[in-house]
């Protein structure tokens, strides 16, 4: 920031930054987003009328691999965060790379997964099932698609030497949301995957 | 205020409010007295069964006290705005900042009226919401946009099939006798009330929701749709009579033939 | 993640330069489009929010003219249904909410002693996102035939109930505007939560500790929390509807074996909070009001702020209470019922408090007071009908009939919008720099209550009688004719005297008396600035030492308990200096004016406009909302100089 504008001030009541307690309050409101979704897809399981229900399609070592995917991502996020906060721009410009990278893996993990799952005849309208997992899981990966914009727009600005150390917050933020992004998964994929009844 | 330009002052207006509220007791007045003589079919203050007695028992319960509180705010409003009201512009009260004691006991005394009157409300939910008795005259109830039609198990045709009654001013139930309603939507959410026999239940797609309600008397009971189904909404009503039990096989058995 | 440091010829802020330097000028309109300053936002805000009141009125006037007599046909059933569902919605999200908006936006910054809010930019997003919202949702109204009496606006109900809200049942797009004008209001409203939260909480001036906030912002906070936790379950519902409607999803869809009371309770879990959203502000008001106009301070402190967050917590366990009749069972409508019961507890706790607050005071009958007065008596009857309500086996009767219209009238406008015009007369002077003229406010006042309570109390009536709600007629031997035809009489005093307020406005904002920085001799922050307050708002950062920190400027006790004021007291800023070149005043850098949140708002209108109509606008709009976005991120948030 070139200038400390008069809302931007250095100290605040809290001691937190304000962004930082943005992002915190932010992620607080999506919890309810995943949450109210979560509980439909919940309250709709074994109700579907007819197939194909989810024991057909779900291939779980496959998505279990896209989940480790993206746990790792989580890995190399830390790392770019700590990169930068010792000032290392390159390290930190590399780990980012990654991060999005594995990221892309899993989204395109998903599109693989909806176009299998859809050509064995589930769409959004076949049954209950369809519905509650295309939204969910496509809400989910709309949140990791977002993520993998913000670490690319990230990676630019600091090909072009916007992010030094004194930037690292900017880091941890992105940090922030790409582990929420991550935990969320962890809780989608236990309670829709794994715990089938 | 002479420099806005208005012909109104303080002074006007205070004239004037001195016998504003008297209006407004008067036209009161006027209403209660001009509403009293009608006719009134969904009447909930004039209930004819068993179910509608104890409801509107429960509201008495809460209305009294609310009547009781609501006096006594407004009253004490009064009260205050009369007794405190601005003397000397240059007065400056006390600055009295609270009085904890005074404080926990208006807490406390309104928690207390209210679990007084709740745990007999609770009782009274699971008194009404019991099932059916055995021995309770089934109808079935099926909402359509805008109609209803009756289904009695009780009475079917050579067939088999139950007979179906789709006149809307035409429903027939027995009188003191306990009578349970099965609710089935072909459409979207209704609500099936009949004021004056108890309160409503709605009608929902999907699901099955069961409604006892006794006539103590015979007589011929207006209801109405009580939930938002759309277009006419409003003409979704029925006209339902009570009658002796004789009287309603003989109308069942004509209504077969 | 602006803190991202750009180059200085990034192409993107050199061509938007030109148009910043036409925003610097404050006199100009672009300088209200660009804004970034937490006062025009707030009388943004405002201005639509009166006139989103004036269009729910005369919706409701619609209404009251078809239910003046039984069986009449000014109105056909479907232009009626269309009209109560777009009324119920308009009111609540196009007039309340904003309207609150408007006041945390004017006061709370100048209340904990800061320059602005803490996100600036994003405020003025929010703006800009409600606002295309609001039009968005309006101009459903002429996708039908307008002009032959078809009106294309929704017709579901404000709360929209599947299936009835599904393409099937509601054919047309009416609908669809409806979902989605909700949906940006609920983005808009996520941004204001958020940008609130941050701003109380990390903002205050050096000093104000939480406990020594005015009550006003106190209630900002908690309903700020609401909003944060309660939007996102009316954007999921929403989301679940806009799936089944437009991509054939079957969240709702009973044959697909879909629960249609999925729908009742994500909305009803949104929407009780959501009517505490609408009502605490108006509390916060309340408790500024009466302490000033009584010269004591608010009775009770502590109670009043805990019991508001205890309305906070508690609003999340009631829901139920709207559902009691779809038979969830007898465990469930106990449950609930108690829960509901109770909430009266941490209400009546303020009602007493403002009692207790005026009680001993030296009471002065100017307007804001008579509003303030006048909305304790109106919603303390409001809130007992709804203790009555949360009473199950007698709401079994009372559900879904015009006592319940009363019950959240009462709540609502003799609540909500009264204390809401209170405020507009108690803080008009410090932005204006012009008093309200008094006996026409009175006027107002006197016409309002009286119209009020002779259009809404009937329904009570009407509504015990066996009157249902949301239909278009009724038949002359219900004896209801007789209730109604008053409530239509009252309607239209209520109408008259909203004239009254508006002129009232138009003439003070032109010939108001001077007011000053402080007419009320008033006890908070905000009244030590000068009317109207600089752009920078403080020149100095004030320090504060207690909760009565501008009010013990000007009185103090003397030996005796005595209170006296205080020689040469009440230090007040001293207006800014002219013929000081230094546009942003004394070297306080303020935040620019910036175009980037208009353009990322202007995005959702055509995204959803899209979705309706032809995909092809969806990307358009998206690029859009990406462009002001990164705009907003790249452009400085101050401008160098
Ligand atoms: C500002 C908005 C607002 C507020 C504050 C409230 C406050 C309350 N509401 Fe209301 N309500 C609505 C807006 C609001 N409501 C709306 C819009 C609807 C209809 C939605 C729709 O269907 O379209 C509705 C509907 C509604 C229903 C559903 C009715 C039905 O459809 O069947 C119920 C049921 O319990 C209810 C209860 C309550 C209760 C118990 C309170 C309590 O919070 C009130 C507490 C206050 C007091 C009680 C007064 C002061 C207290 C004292 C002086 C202390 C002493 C008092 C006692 C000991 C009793 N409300
Ligand atoms: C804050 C919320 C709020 C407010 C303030 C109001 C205000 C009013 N409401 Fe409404 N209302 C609701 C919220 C609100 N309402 C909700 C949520 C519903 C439920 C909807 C549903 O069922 O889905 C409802 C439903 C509702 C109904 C029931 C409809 C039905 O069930 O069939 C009725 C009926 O009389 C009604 C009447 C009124 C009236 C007469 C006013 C009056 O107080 C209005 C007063 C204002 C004016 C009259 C405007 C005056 C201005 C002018 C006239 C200016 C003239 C113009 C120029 C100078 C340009 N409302
Ligand atoms: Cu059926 Cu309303
Ligand atoms: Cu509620």
């Amino acid at each position: 920031m070139a200038h400390a504008a008069a809302t931007d001030h250095l100290e605040t009541s809290t001691g937190i930054d304000n962004k930082k307690l943005l992002m915190w309050l932010f992620l607080a409101s999506d919890c309810l987003f995943f949450g109210a979704f979560i509980a439909a897809y919940l309250l709709y399981r074994g109700r579907s009328v007819v197939g194909p229900y989810p024991e057909d399609l779900f291939d779980i070592p496959f998505t279990s691999v896209s989940a480790f995917v993206l746990l790792m991502s989580s890995v190399t996020m830390v790392l770019a965060l700590a990169a930068i906060q010792r000032g290392n721009v390159r390290n930190m410009r590399i780990w980012l790379l990654t991060t999005a990278v594995l990221g892309t893996l899993f989204v395109a993990g998903q599109v693989y997964e909806f176009t299998e799952f859809h050509h064995e005849g589930l769409s959004l309208s076949t049954n209950l099932f369809g519905t509650t997992f295309y939204v969910l899981t496509g809400f989910h990966g709309a949140h990791v698609t977002v993520g993998v914009f913000i670490l690319m727009s990230m990676f630019i600005v600091s090909m072009r030497g916007g992010i030094q150390q004194k930037d690292s917050l900017t880091v941890e933020l992105a940090g922030l949301y790409w582990h929420f992004v991550d935990i969320v998964w962890i809780v989608i994929f236990t309670l829709i995957y794994l715990i089938q009844p | 205020m002479r420099r806005n330009g208005t012909t109104l002052t303080l002074g006007h207006l205070r004239r004037l409010r001195t016998f504003i509220p008297a209006l407004f007791l008067l036209g009161l007045l006027a209403l209660f007295l001009s509403g009293c003589d009608t006719d009134t079919p969904q009447n909930t203050f004039d209930p004819k069964g068993e179910v509608a007695d104890k409801q509107a028992d429960v509201f008495y319960w809460s209305m009294w006290p609310a009547i009781v509180i609501m006096t006594i705010v407004l009253g004490g409003l009064l009260v205050i705005m009369l007794r405190f009201r601005e003397r000397d512009p240059e007065h400056v009260p006390p600055q009295v900042h609270g009085n904890t004691r005074l404080e926990l006991a208006w807490t406390i005394a309104p928690a207390i009226l209210l679990l007084a009157i709740g745990i007999p409300m609770v009782a009274t939910i699971y008194d009404l919401g019991r099932p059916p008795s055995e021995d309770a005259f089934r109808v079935d109830v099926i909402a359509q946009r805008f109609t209803w039609e009756f289904q009695y198990p009780e009475y079917t045709d050579e067939d088999g099939k139950p007979l179906s009654v789709f006149d809307q001013s035409g429903f027939h139930i027995p009188a003191g006798r306990e009578v349970a309603f099965y609710l089935h939507s072909v459409d979207v959410i209704h609500s099936f009330w009949l004021p004056k026999l108890g309160g409503k239940l709605d009608v929902i797609p999907g699901r099955t929701n069961v409604l006892w309600l006794r006539a103590d008397e015979p007589g011929t009971f207006s209801g109405q749709c009580a939930e938002f189904c759309g277009l006419f909404h409003a003409d979704m009503t029925m006209k339902v009579t009570a009658q002796p039990q004789e009287e309603l096989d003989a109308w069942a058995a004509e209504m077969l033939q | 993640m602006a803190s991202i440091a750009v180059p200085k010829r990034s192409p993107l802020s050199e061509a938007l330069k030109g148009a910043r330097r036409a925003a610097e000028n404050s006199s100009s309109i672009w300088s209200w489009i660009a804004t970034v300053d937490h006062k025009r936002i707030g009388i943004l805000y405002g201005i639509s929010a009166v006139v989103f009141f004036i269009v729910g009125g005369v919706e409701a006037l619609l209404l009251r003219l078809q239910l003046a007599q039984p069986d009449a046909n000014f109105l056909d059933p479907d232009a009626y249904n269309r009209l109560f569902t777009m009324h119920g919605t308009t009111m609540v999200f196009l007039v309340v909410m904003p309207l609150s908006s408007a006041f945390f936006n004017l006061m709370v910054p100048l209340m904990i002693g800061a320059r602005d809010v803490a996100f600036p930019r994003l405020n003025a997003f929010s703006y800009w996102t409600f606002l295309a919202g609001a039009i968005f949702l309006n101009a459903s109204f002429f996708t039908g035939d307008i002009l032959n009496g078809d009106l294309g606006a929704p017709g579901g109900g404000w709360f929209g109930y599947a299936p009835l809200s599904l393409r099937e049942f509601a054919p047309g797009h009416g609908m669809d505007f409806w979902m989605l004008g909700l949906q940006m209001f609920g983005i808009a409203s996520l941004a204001g939560g958020f940008n609130f939260i941050v701003t109380i909480l990390n903002m205050r001036a050096p000093g104000m500790t939480l406990f020594r906030m005015p009550v006003f912002v106190w209630m900002t906070l908690v309903t700020s929390f609401l909003i944060i936790f309660a939007m996102p379950v009316i954007a999921v519902a929403l989301f679940e509807l806009t799936f089944d409607r437009l991509f054939d999803a079957n969240y709702f869809n009973a044959e697909a074996g879909g629960n249609p009371l999925l729908w009742q309770h994500m909305f009803w879990l949104f929407g009780h909070p959501e009517v505490y959203i609408l009502i605490l502000p108006a509390f916060g008001i309340l408790s500024e009001i009466l302490p000033t106009f009584s010269r004591k301070p608010l009775f009770g402190y502590a109670f009043v702020v805990f019991s508001g967050v205890a309305i906070g917590f508690m609003s999340w366990g009631v829901w139920v209470h709207h559902m009691y009749t779809t038979g969830l069972g007898t465990v469930a409508n106990s449950a609930f019922g108690i829960s509901t019961i109770l909430i009266a507890v941490p209400t009546g706790v303020k009602v007493f408090n403002w009692m207790g607050t005026l009680w001993g005071g030296s009471i002065r009958f100017r307007a804001p007071l008579m509003f303030a007065v006048g909305t304790v008596a109106m919603f303390t009857i409001g809130g007992l009908s709804g203790v009555t309500h949360s009473m199950v086996p007698s709401d079994y009767q009372q559900n879904s009939s015009y006592y319940v219209v009363a019950h959240f009238h009462y709540v609502l406008f003799g609540g909500a919008i009264m204390a809401l015009f209170g405020g507009i007369y108690y803080w008009f002077p410090k932005f204006t720099g012009k008093l309200m003229n008094e006996p026409l406010g009175h006027l107002n006042f006197w016409l309002m209550l009286i119209g009020f309570n002779l259009t809404f109390f009937p329904m009570h009536i009407s509504g015990l009688l066996g009157m249902p709600r949301r239909v278009y007629t009724y038949n002359s031997d219900m004896g209801w004719d007789f209730w109604n035809l008053m409530s239509t009489v009252g309607a239209f005093l209520i109408a008259l005297s909203v004239l009254v307020f508006l002129y009232n406005f138009f003439l003070s904002l032109r010939r108001g008396k001077e007011s000053g920085p402080d007419p009320w001799d008033a006890r908070t922050l905000e009244w030590s600035l000068p009317s109207p307050p600089p752009e920078y708002n403080f020149k100095e950062i004030p320090t504060v030492d207690s909760r009565d920190h501008f009010w013990n400027t000007k009185y103090r006790e003397d030996e005796t308990g005595r209170v006296v004021p205080v020689l040469a007291g009440g230090v007040v800023e001293p207006e800014e200096e002219h013929g000081d070149d230094d546009e942003h005043g004394h070297g306080i850098h303020m935040p620019s004016p910036s175009y980037m949140p208009l353009i990322a708002s202007i995005g959702f209108p055509i995204v959803a406009t899209g979705l309706i109509y032809d995909y092809a606008l969806v990307p358009v709009g998206f690029a859009l909302i990406l462009i002001g976005l990164f705009g907003w991120v790249m452009e400085p948030a101050t401008e160098e100089d």
